[in-house]
């Protein structure tokens, strides 16, 4: 006897039961077909945005975060409850899609049965176990969010009704399983392919084959009802994740990794920059709202939202979708307020964890233009003044623009103005040339250089901060006249190779500075350094540090540059304790977005709550890479009393205290 | 309404200043500039002033090289609606009588209703060309003012005097004002009123043109103030600097009797 099983068993394969199935099933997908015209509606009120280039990448990415639920898991537990659901429920999906197209198509039409014999006996066992799955899944889930739910979890009408409605859905079809096993199959050996239809059966039996009968036709309508209401619902319940966090990955930003958008500050046309409404926000940021779930990993990391400030990306997000299908008209800065727009660091933090391909900062940086480029407006006086004096001595310190190379005259260091043949031009920064304490990190930089033979060049006075801080404060039309003449000299100067040792340089040369004509290649100092000692042209004495390790926001998450940093220490005979978040799950400093340039007025610090997080691990030394992130903890150390026991320093002078 | 606000481009007070080869000011070369602080007070509150009376015509005005008009544009960025820009390649060996004599000349039949400008200037600092002004003209002229108000043609300001008190005045328009730290927030212009400001009105008139007064002194020579002392920093043990700070006390001062 060949293993199958006779498909519409009780319901009957007529008319009577294919006219009314069909029928709603062409309802339902029509009503979740019209659910989502009506949203795409909402989306087309954004600008336009090219997000459908390079379409074999963003297949794969879509393919590998929505099969693999690469980032879903990157939470443990409920990322793994989420995956396993995934799949068991896609398997049933699969299979009940197997059924239909051999019952009312090849059969039907062709007499093709593919559904019989080993193939059949597969089919059942992975069904029956992924029905087992999805109910232990969900049921998991379902503890997490009614029972201990974390911290902040948003829980409304939506997730009573998915969660319902989808354990009712897989609960109905194992009742209709059992009755069927109950009736066809108990005591045959292909009752036991089926061990979760068995249990049922078994439990079933006692109700003879009419009760049995009635309630299989009863209950198999009645699944099939909420199947279609499952259907139907997508569109308007966060069901809709299942469409739109898909598509939001093919959708994703392909990087480079947090490049904003050029402004075209030329445009006689422009009315309006930045965005101040929805109309002037991508039909992607409307279709991030979309696709956002809700999960709050965002809100979890993000730096501002935990010590106090009243940003949390994930509101942000969602209060964009609100004003997008209930108030189109609304003030988005009014929305999301300006303190939670000024408070957001650009960590990245949000978008590097959010499983769903959502693009946070974009939003916030777009609000942040619209309000000092429409209106003059800044989070303090304190900002607007480090503004003007950007624009007139070339950094926010205010110091005068003709001292800039002064700290390196005593490193035997000259400008490419004085000779410009040099192997690497070390585009020094605002805080490497000005801030006494950073300055150090410049010369042991250097050390390091001359230690390798490597000939470097500045540009001295004639360099100017590379406009990071500004433009992430919004401030795009001083970001750009400082970045022209940055470009400009360099160019003039036929430089081979650009070397930073502040990330916010490296990011903007290595990324921004390419949409204003930048080709030179830049490099971080650490991989630069890291190069040198691997080729054998730097040596370094392994001398004992305790140390713990700081992964600044644009070298990290910005730019996936983890294991440089760590060799460096590694080969220096650092013993590096890390902290519980470090590489992608690093806690900011609290110096990026321009906040460097801002007073830190609400809540707690920021800098003292990362220096508490190096402190506890007992390390004596705070080892960082960023001349931002060093300032904030040597301010730290002081404000978390820890200055005695914990001592801040950057790699390079780790290093430098080390040449051989 | 017409006002005309004038505005003098300064080097930033950071830079490294070094006497120039004359020895009668300072050297032009590793200079940042922009505009006199005080200036940028004048300009805010001419800004506000034409926004409170919506029909009015606010002219900036500069007298320098052709450098100048970059610290101008900030003006015409800020609100302003045209610049007269007085060509000057030696605006800095005028002294301030002249500098005054230039402006009323070039206001004197244009019949202003107000003129504002900075108290002084943070290089030359003589407080002299807003007040001049003002007498030139046969204007009252309110100095050091750190608030403003007008209604009807009449003015109500305060002025700053010696010791934290404040004067009380009240005139009708015209009248010159000369702007103190205090008076108002200087704003940061907006991207839209940059681009603005790039088409704006910006004539150039050569200072021979309007230079009809003599001038009155001259600047002898420039130098930097003598070192005289300076500061001591003491390090160490507190019980040892304990000791060494009462010996030094001792030595050099009476304060311990």
């Amino acid at each position: 006897m060949e293993y199958t099983r006779e498909i519409y068993w009780n319901v009957g394969h007529s008319a009577g039961t294919l006219v009314p199935m069909y029928l709603f099933a062409f309802v339902a997908i029509g009503l979740l077909v019209k659910g989502f015209l009506r949203r795409v509606e909402v989306y087309k009120q954004g600008l336009p945005l090219d997000r459908t280039d390079q379409r074999g990448r963003r297949i794969r990415y879509m393919l590998e975060n929505v099969l693999l639920q690469k980032k879903v898991a990157r939470v443990r537990w409920p990322g793994l409850l989420h995956g396993l659901f995934f799949w068991g429920f896609g398997l049933l999906f699969i299979g009940t899609t197997l059924i239909v197209i051999q019952a009312d198509f090849t059969d039907l039409l062709f007499d093709v049965k593919f559904l019989k014999g080993t193939f059949y006996l597969l089919f059942s066992i992975i069904l029956d176990v992924a029905g087992l799955v999805c109910i232990f899944m969900l049921g998991g889930l379902l503890v997490r969010r009614y029972f201990y739910p974390p911290e902040g979890l948003e829980t409304k009408t939506d997730d009573a009704v998915m969660h319902g409605l989808l354990l009712t859905i897989l609960v109905t079809g194992f009742l209709i399983e059992g009755a069927r096993i109950a009736v066809t199959e108990l005591g045959t050996p292909l009752s036991y392919w089926s061990p979760m239809g068995l249990l049922v059966a078994h439990g079933l039996s006692g109700m003879g084959e009419g009760g049995l009968r009635a309630l299989h036709k009863v209950t198999w309508w009645f699944h099939l009802l909420l199947v279609m209401g499952f259907f139907i619902l997508i569109p308007l319940t966060k069901f809709r994740h299942i469409f739109t966090t898909s598509t939001n990955y093919f959708f994703g930003d392909l990087g480079p990794k947090g490049k904003l958008i050029n402004l075209d500050l030329e445009n006689e046309d422009a009315e309006t920059f930045g965005a101040t409404s929805l109309k002037e926000m991508t039909w992607k940021d409307i279709f991030d709202a979309d696709a956002c779930t809700l999960c709050m990993r965002c809100q979890d990391r993000c730096p501002a939202f935990n010590t106090g400030k009243p940003l949390s990306p994930m509101k942000v997000v969602n209060q964009l979708g609100e004003a997008a299908f209930h108030n189109p008209e609304a003030n988005l800065i009014d929305s999301f307020s300006k303190e939670a727009l000024w408070a957001c660091t650009t960590c990245r933090a949000c978008q590097e964890i959010c499983p769903a391909a959502i693009e946070h900062v974009r939003k916030i940086i777009d609000c942040r233009r619209a309000m000092v480029l429409m209106e003059g407006e800044f989070p303090g006086e304190e900002v607007m003044a480090a503004m003007e004096a950007t624009e007139v001595n070339g950094n926010p310190l205010g110091i005068g623009y003709a001292e800039r190379g002064d700290w390196a005259e005593s490193m035997g260091i000259k400008s490419l103005a004085e000779d410009a043949e040099v192997d690497v031009l070390y585009f020094v920064g605002c805080y490497g040339s000005f801030d006494k304490r950073n300055i150090a990190v410049a010369k042991s930089f250097v050390k390091l250089c001359q230690a390798a033979g490597v000939k470097v060049g500045i540009l001295g006075k004639e360099e100017k901060c590379c406009g990071e801080p500004m433009r992430k404060m919004g401030n795009e039309y001083l970001y750009q006249s400082l970045a022209v003449e940055n470009i400009e000299v360099i160019k003039s100067y036929g430089v081979k190779k650009i070397v930073t040792t502040c990330p916010h340089c490296f990011n903007t040369l290595e990324k921004d500075y390419r949409d204003l004509g930048l080709e030179v290649e830049v490099e971080s100092y650490v991989v630069f350094l890291e190069k040198l000692m691997a080729s054998g042209r730097l040596r370094i004495d392994a001398k004992e540090l305790s140390c713990t390790y700081h992964d600044s926001c644009y070298l990290g998450r910005h730019n996936d540059i983890y294991a440089a940093p760590r060799t460096l220490i590694t080969a220096a005979g650092g013993q590096l304790v890390e902290m519980d978040k470090n590489r992608e799950e690093a806690f900011c400093c609290s110096a990026g977005g321009g906040r460097i340039l801002a007073e830190e007025k609400i809540g707690e610090r920021i800098n003292i709550k990362r220096v508490k997080m190096a402190a506890a691990t007992g390390a004596q030394t705070l080892v960082s890479n960023c001349p931002f992130c060093l300032t904030m903890f040597e301010d730290g150390v002081k404000g978390a009393e820890v200055e005695e026991s914990l001592r801040p320093q950057d790699i390079a002078e780790i290093l430098a205290e080390r040449i051989v | 309404m017409k006002i005309l606000v004038c505005i003098k481009q300064v080097p930033d007070m950071e830079s490294k200043f070094k006497v120039d080869a004359g020895g009668t000011w300072y050297a032009k070369t590793d200079l940042a500039w922009r505009m006199n602080e005080y200036d940028e007070y004048a300009v805010e509150q001419a800004v506000q002033l034409k926004e409170q009376v919506k029909d009015a015509d606010l002219t900036v005005l500069c007298i320098g090289s052709e450098k100048v008009k970059e610290t101008m544009k900030k003006a015409l960025a800020m609100g302003c609606d045209r610049g007269a820009h007085i060509a000057d390649e030696e605006a800095d060996k005028k002294e301030p009588f002249q500098i005054a004599g230039i402006i009323a000349e070039y206001a004197k039949e244009k019949n202003f209703d107000l003129i504002f400008t900075g108290m002084q200037s943070q290089d030359r600092g003589s407080g002299q060309v807003g007040i001049l002004v003002a007498e030139m003209l046969g204007m009252p002229g309110i100095t050091t003012v750190v608030h403003f108000a007008y209604k009807d043609g009449v003015i109500e300001a305060k002025r700053e005097l010696e010791g934290g008190v404040k004067a009380c005045v009240k005139v009708a328009a015209p009248a010159v004002i000369t702007c103190q730290l205090g008076l108002n927030t200087p704003r940061y212009p907006t991207l839209p009123n940059i681009m603005k400001a790039k088409k704006k009105e910006l004539l150039s008139v050569p200072a021979a043109d309007l230079l009809k007064v003599e001038s009155r002194q001259d600047t002898a020579k420039m130098y930097f103030p003598e070192k005289k002392g300076g500061g001591l920093v003491l390090e160490g043990d507190p019980a040892a600097l304990v000791d060494q700070l009462i010996k030094i006390l001792k030595e050099k001062t009476a304060v311990l009797g």
